[in-house]
């Protein structure tokens, strides 16, 4: 098992390699004019007049808090589906309650309105 | 230590023989997208540079080259350690998750058992490139830009996965090679036909993960002008480019092992026509199948017109959930009644 | 496996873990911190890799640096945080901090203790072992009542996200897509009859 994660953690490094390797070399053949017009960042013409970074919509942060819940429940069902056929009707049973209050608290979610967007 | 060493080399002889050719697809990917929406608007697309007299066929080179010698601007406000780290993080894991896709029977540099998860825990990193890349900018266009794709990226995530923990219901397995192995038997045993609604949810998904035409709020060219890479340029810029190319080959790919049986030949069981495609080696289907995925992003991209905000979160949270939330009571009753001829 | 091999990862992904963990508490920047911390994250990932527990490993990466750092990205990034206002009442909380840092250290040398963790090594399994299969079958039938529990927690979470995060509805214009596509053609057009003006 682990000869294969070997293999997979070598090809991790390559991809970082793969990125770093580009950069190296633009840094090396590239030109390197900084300017003080061409290195401000982008606003359609203008001197940029406040911190790009705003505060942003509250939403965001409620997709991201329920993503959270739902790649638990992804977690729980990886192990479930591939033993399905052992565990037999118990475990189908149990996840199907499992399941049940994962969508008791999807509908509660859909009836607040937390899946609305304008 | 000697043994170890030759292990070593053979692994990396593997990784490179997978990597080059890759890249070289991600490279003419760029062009068929170009020459493929060319014709279909009715124009030649690229045909200036030729190789061999075919035109066109260097272009892919000709713009590697361009963006190698243009300037890699850091802007000003940017935090520029972070500036730098966004496009490696991007391009890592696009082409780290092709440790795991078998190209043929028992041609897979890492034969995992958890393969479905790795790919899925891969595929969960890409929001970070988007993320770090936005906020790193320190551009109004920029943020904008990565907001909208992260909150996008991660909705349609939970969609990915759970149409995911559907193939492996009716594979019992989460060994890609497995997957492909309990398709066998013919085009109408592939998990296309009894798993149809998670294909398109998966293909769906898939597109919106990779942030392509008619998903494309992260770039929204119209409204913020490239979104979370609008400072990125030259090198810098075209690793973006090459990771977003790679993860569509990657989705492609996915999509060909998960529903339509990976290197299986289609024509498997046929009386006449299983005789006579006989000979063609696994990887020819595989890459075939591939390849008609990733032309369909181009398609889709030269017929769709690009999504609202608010209906990309829509279709995500309120149509493809509660669409895999059935099939997945559907399918695992399937596999527990021993339905027809795929579950039994 | 080469076990000098398996001991280079180990050391190599444990040294970085506790350089990555230190730099999380002590880089000034709130963003480069969280980004740290996914990095620990990897690092552990490895260790437990290591371990050959395969799915736990794979789940930390999907569930930790996928969904959880992601959110805390977000916070960080959504709240100004201002690290000299932050940093002038140091002093004054410093003992509580000490209390806790201490309370925490005491706990954790008891948990870890020889006496309560056994440091045997895991059995080694041949390629073919998988670490979901096993899970699964005593997840869903030895352990269904923690089980169930993990969801009535989850739907707690569900419920607490939405009162926190939730601001209810503001005025929105959203579409309602059933009443788009259930509209009948009677419903907006009307055909009338002009009546055709005679030259003449």
């Amino acid at each position: 098992m682990l000869e294969n994660y070997f293999s997979v953690l070598i090809f991790i490094l390559i991809g970082v390699a793969m990125g770093v390797a580009p950069l190296v070399l633009g840094r090396l053949v590239a030109p390197h004019r900084p300017d003080k017009e061409k290195n401000s960042p982008y606003e359609c013409g203008f001197d940029a007049f406040e911190d790009a970074r705003l505060p942003f919509d509250v939403r965001f942060y409620l997709v991201a808090l329920l993503f959270i819940i739902f790649d638990l429940e992804t977690a729980f069902f990886f192990p479930w589906a591939v033993v399905l056929d052992k565990i037999g009707w118990f475990g189908f049973g149990a996840m199907m309650i499992f399941l049940g209050l994962l969508v008791i608290g999807f509908i509660y979610e859909w009836k607040k309105g937390a899946l609305e967007w304008e | 230590m000697l043994d170890a060493i030759v292990a070593l080399i053979i692994i990396l002889i593997k990784i490179i023989v997978i990597v080059v050719p890759l890249l070289g697809a991600v490279a003419y990917l760029t062009l068929a997208e170009r020459k493929v929406i060319g014709f279909m608007q009715g124009r030649i697309g690229p045909n200036r540079v030729n190789i061999l007299g075919l035109r066109g066929m260097g272009q892919p080179i000709a713009d590697g080259l361009k963006l190698v010698f243009k300037e890699i601007i850091v802007p000003s406000e940017a935090n520029s350690y972070l500036f730098i780290i966004a496009p490696i993080v991007t391009i890592a894991p696009a082409l780290a998750a092709w440790a795991v896709i078998p190209f043929n029977h028992g041609w897979v540099l890492a034969n995992v058992n958890a393969g479905v998860l790795f790919v899925f825990a891969l595929s969960s990193l890409g929001v970070y490139g988007i993320l770090i890349a936005g906020w790193a900018s320190n551009s109004k266009y920029a943020f904008f830009g990565a907001l909208r794709s992260a909150a996008q990226v991660v909705s349609y995530e939970i969609a990915m996965g759970f149409a995911l923990v559907v193939v492996l219901i009716a594979a019992r397995s989460s060994n890609l090679q497995d997957i492909i192995l309990a398709q066998q038997g013919g085009l109408w045993h592939w998990y296309w036909l009894p798993l149809l609604p998670m294909f398109v949810v998966f293909w769906i998904a898939g597109v919106a993960e990779t942030n392509r035409l008619p998903f494309d709020m992260a770039e929204g060219e119209a409204e913020i002008v490239a979104g979370f890479h609008v400072e990125y340029s030259g090198i810098s810029f075209a690793i973006f480019f090459l990771a977003e190319y790679a993860n569509m080959i990657l989705i492609a790919a996915l999509t060909s092992i998960f529903f339509f049986g990976g290197w299986l030949s289609p024509f498997e069981g046929i009386p006449v026509l299983g005789t006579l495609f006989g000979w063609v080696p696994g990887i020819i289907w595989f890459l075939a199948k591939t390849a008609f995925f990733s032309v369909l992003f181009i398609w889709l991209r030269a017929t769709f017109p690009r999504y609202r905000y608010d209906q990309i979160m829509r279709l995500g949270w309120k149509v493809l959930i509660p669409v895999t939330i059935v099939w997945i009571v559907v399918t695992s009753l399937a596999v527990e009644l021993h339905v027809g001829p795929w579950f039994s | 496996m080469y076990n000098w091999l398996t001991d280079c990862v180990f050391y190599v992904a444990a040294a970085l873990l506790v350089v990555s963990s230190l730099l999380v508490i002590t880089s000034r920047n709130p963003v480069r911190s969280v980004l740290f911390l996914v990095l620990c994250f990897f690092c552990s990932s490895i260790l437990w890799m290591l371990l050959e527990a395969e799915f736990l490993a794979l789940v930390l990466i999907f569930v930790y640096v996928g969904a959880v750092m992601t959110l805390f990205l977000f916070v960080v990034m959504m709240l100004h945080i201002d690290l000299e206002k932050l940093k002038t009442n140091f002093v004054r909380y410093l003992p509580i901090g000490a209390l806790i840092v201490l309370g925490m250290i005491g706990l954790m040398g008891y948990i870890i203790a020889p006496e309560h963790f056994s440091l045997l090594a895991p059995a080694h399994h041949g390629a073919d072992y998988s670490n979901i299969k096993e899970l699964g079958t005593a997840l869903y039938t030895h352990y269904v009542y923690p089980f169930e529990l993990a969801a009535v927690i989850l739907i707690v979470a569900i419920i607490s996200a939405i009162s926190l995060a939730h601001r209810g509805p503001r005025g929105r214009k959203s579409q309602d897509v059933p009443s788009q596509l259930n509209i009948q053609r009677n419903d907006r057009v009307r055909l009338v009859d002009v009546p055709a003006e005679k030259k003449e």
